[in-house]
């Protein structure tokens, strides 16, 4: 227990001091909740303090009786996501039907790694949806290509301040602004304590640094024969980048130069010495140490959690969310099972992402963003804009964008975090301030038109020449950024 | 020194040894072969009725310790939003599919016939052209096809998806059945057409009997092909209600975390229509694709 405590006031005061160096410079310290001060405990004294009226806000942007139709696509929760999620999703969209009663709303939930490659086909076909909320990445593609409606929060009655300035930034492409964050993930590091102790570790002490990852990776797997770290390494699937990118920025590499605060993303950096040693730490605990699991080149996140449930797996970067999955688990088990499954539960640990070698620490800033569709490219030419701009009054108010993000999440707009969903998120969501915590070293993806491509197809594939051999690690990051080059170009 | 009797004994001991061992170890490589078969099916039943904790054990539990039929349950309860997706699902694949298989047998048993029995010019050339289509990937003809059906305003509706299962599923269809027609002797087709039948009555009261094993495995062959289709259905589709099961199915993997008893239930009721489908008709099925060997 002393140890744990020890570890959280540790915790605290790092993320303190990270983040009044970090935020200082942010644009946003005229926000209405003060980023400079931001720390689990900060977040714990603002958390109930402000009632918001959701219906009133929204009946502002568009009248409550205003008769329209709106088609809209959403990256879906389903069979698998924690109940809790589910439940708010299911009435969120009860409330917009009871709160809009004249609006005829067309939702369709569709699943994570097939959503982008569906609506570019509707785009092409001109039958895509009047308004769409899509994963971080895609923002910004669609709007270079010039598919979305200029969007801001402004146009639907919050501030731009009411946001996260690296959030804003994903959604804003050569000045303009096209879209308003729902929600904003950071992951952090999970472990299972139960293993480390076997292994000989500190069971309450996440790894410090990425060499100490890839130290305990093979202490783990040499001592008890199973996997060490939840190295992902699939291509065309987000959860990819996601786990690799924390690691290279955290040796002081990137694509870019996205890592630091004032991006120009003009000079490629995926083969400078820092991101060939983030690779090179991939490869050492693959191909050198294989203490990761063996189908780390066709695993995705969902594929390590069961690993990381049976106890075959050591380490792993996720949501808090993992969390909510375990406990419901639980609940639907009956007899050793349920025991088993308490084992595991009370055997989860949360950490802050390690670090790189000087100390650097990062995680993507990820989450998804909420759009208007231009007429043309809609089906039957036209868009509904009241009826979009209430649904995104409404998702990204303090009160849903806070209980959309429930289990796994952060609420896009900054106001959530002063709901009293907040506070009870807080007492009942086990490490959900160890994520919170993360959001200050939260690194957007590079807002850039092609950042889809890097980061679901390029940064995989440099993985896997690396992983599998077919190039070594001094060449697949070179292969990697000179395709990042031609890209850029123009070419590929 | 032994007779040649006993030598012819020994000899023939042996052979038929040799032959038995063949038996043996034959039978041995069939139970091999369908133990290899069977496994995931086997294994997809086993997952199926495991809780989701237990179903991510490792070592596996060969058999559950707790048993439950939950998964079952909750995808067969019309009063769950997870039954009744699934039980929309379910009939509509059942819709589309049945749809693209009788609309494939009506078209493909006369354009085959014609293959088979009229000479015509470009007669070769058109019939290696229906081919073309199953040359290329699907994928090749996902975004032309959108923006086609986009154009007629078929995207979102059932009829969408049975148009595109038939440019694949008839090119298939058509060559299997000219390949019965083929065996079925003309002769037939002109004595009854000398006891007074038309070509039509010929056909339909000759032909289309004889044939019977050819249109029922060109049916199921159809059936299969558009009950298991993924991509056309998830690109065409973008209402709930109309989505087909392989789409719907997909719903038990989320971004982090998959159900998976409930895929395996899913994906085993999933197969029941087929293989009740399969075993009902198998009869006609390996009729149809044996008949060619011999020669009438």
């Amino acid at each position: 227990m002393t140890r744990i405590s020890l570890g959280r006031a540790v915790l605290r005061g790092t993320v303190s001091t990270a983040l009044m160096v970090s935020l200082m410079s942010a644009s946003a310290l005229a926000a209405p909740v003060d980023l400079s001060k931001w720390s689990p405990e900060y977040v714990r004294s603002i958390a109930g303090t402000q009632d918001f009226d959701t219906a009133g806000d929204c009946g502002k942007v568009t009248p409550l009786d205003y008769k329209g139709r709106l088609t809209f696509w959403y990256q879906g929760v389903f069979e698998g996501d924690p109940d809790l999620l589910r439940q708010y999703y299911k009435e969120f969209f009860e409330t917009f039907r009871k709160t809009y009663p004249n609006i005829q709303l067309e939702e369709q939930a569709l699943t994570y790694n097939d959503l982008l490659d569906k609506f570019r086909t509707a785009l092409l076909g001109n039958a895509a949806p009047m308004a769409v909320r899509l994963q971080i990445l895609g923002g910004t593609e669609f709007a270079a290509k010039g598919y979305l409606e200029p969007l801001k929060p402004e146009d639907v009655g919050y501030s731009t301040e009411d946001f996260w300035p690296g959030a804003m930034k994903a959604v804003t492409w050569e000045g303009t602004t096209y879209g308003i964050p729902t929600n904003n993930e950071t992951m952090a590091f999970i472990w299972n304590a139960d293993i480390f102790k076997r292994a000989g570790l500190d069971p309450d002490k996440a790894p410090a640094t990425w060499d100490d990852v890839v130290k305990y990776s093979k202490q783990i797997h040499d001592k008890l024969g199973v996997a060490g770290y939840g190295l992902v390494a699939r291509k065309n699937a987000g959860n990819t980048p996601y786990r690799f990118m924390p690691q290279l920025w955290a040796y002081g590499g990137g694509v870019f130069d996205e890592a630091t605060a004032n991006p120009t993303y003009k000079e490629v950096q995926l083969d400078s010495p820092q991101s060939k040693a983030a690779l090179q730490a991939s490869y050492d605990m693959y191909v050198r140490d294989k203490s990761v699991p063996v189908s780390a080149l066709t695993n995705q996140q969902a594929d390590n959690q069961p690993l990381f449930l049976a106890g075959q797996l050591g380490m792993m970067i996720s949501h808090p969310s993992d969390y909510n999955v375990m406990l419901d688990l639980q609940k639907k088990t009956t007899g050793s099972d349920k025991d088993k499954a308490q084992t595991v539960i009370d055997n989860m640990r949360y950490g802050l992402i390690p670090t790189g070698p000087d100390g650097k620490r990062a995680v993507v800033f990820g989450g998804s963003n909420i759009h208007i569709l231009k007429p043309e490219y809609v089906e039957g030419g036209k868009v509904d804009e009241p009826a979009a701009k209430a649904i995104i009054c409404m998702w990204t108010s303090p009160e849903w964008s806070l209980k959309m993000a429930y289990a796994g999440s952060n609420p896009g707009n900054l106001n959530g975090f002063k709901t009293k969903w907040m506070k009870e998120r807080l007492d009942s969501i086990k490490f959900l301030d160890v994520t919170t915590s993360m959001l200050p070293y939260g690194i957007p993806f590079p807002a850039l038109p092609q950042s889809p491509e890097i980061m679901n197809i390029i940064i995989p594939d440099m993985l896997q020449n690396a992983l599998t051999g077919a190039m070594s690690v001094d060449q697949a990051a070179d292969d990697a950024a000179n395709k990042v080059k031609a890209l850029m170009d123009g070419g590929l | 020194m032994s007779t040649i009797a006993e030598t012819t004994h020994r000899r023939l001991t042996h052979r038929r040894m040799r032959i038995d061992g063949w038996r043996w170890g034959g039978r041995i490589f069939l139970v091999f072969m369908l133990l290899y078969t069977a496994l995931p099916m086997i294994w997809m039943l086993i997952t199926s009725i495991k809780s989701g904790f237990a179903a991510m054990q490792f070592p596996p539990q060969w058999w559950p310790d707790q048993p439950t039929l939950d998964s079952y349950q909750k995808l067969l309860d019309p009063q769950n939003s997870v039954g009744q997706d699934f039980l929309r699902f379910f009939w509509n694949s059942l819709f589309v599919s049945t749809a693209t298989t009788i609309l494939s047998v009506i078209v493909a048993v006369p354009a085959a016939y014609a293959f088979s029995r009229f000479t015509f010019p470009g007669r070769n050339f058109l019939f290696f052209a229906v081919l073309l289509r199953n040359m290329f990937p699907a994928v090749i003809f996902l975004v032309p096809l959108f923006i086609l059906m986009r154009a007629v305003g078929l995207v979102n509706t059932h009829g969408s998806l049975v148009l595109t299962y038939l440019t694949f599923g008839l090119p298939l269809a058509i060559w299997l059945l000219k390949g019965f027609y083929d065996n079925i002797p003309v002769q037939l087709e002109q004595a009854a057409r000398i006891d007074g039948a038309t070509r039509f009555q010929a056909f339909l009261l000759i032909v289309m009997p004889l044939s019977a094993p050819g249109i029922i495995a060109t049916a199921i062959y159809s059936f299969i092909g558009a009950w298991n289709e993924y991509i056309y259905a998830y690109t065409f589709l973008s209402k709930n209600e109309q989505l087909t099961l392989p789409v719907g199915i997909q719903r038990f993997f989320s971004e982090n975390t998959t159900d998976f008893p409930g895929l395996m239930a899913a994906s085993f009721m999933m197969s029941v229509p087929v293989v009740v489908l399969f075993l009902v008709l198998q009869r006609y099925f390996v009729r149809a694709l044996t008949e060619g060997a011999v020669k009438h």
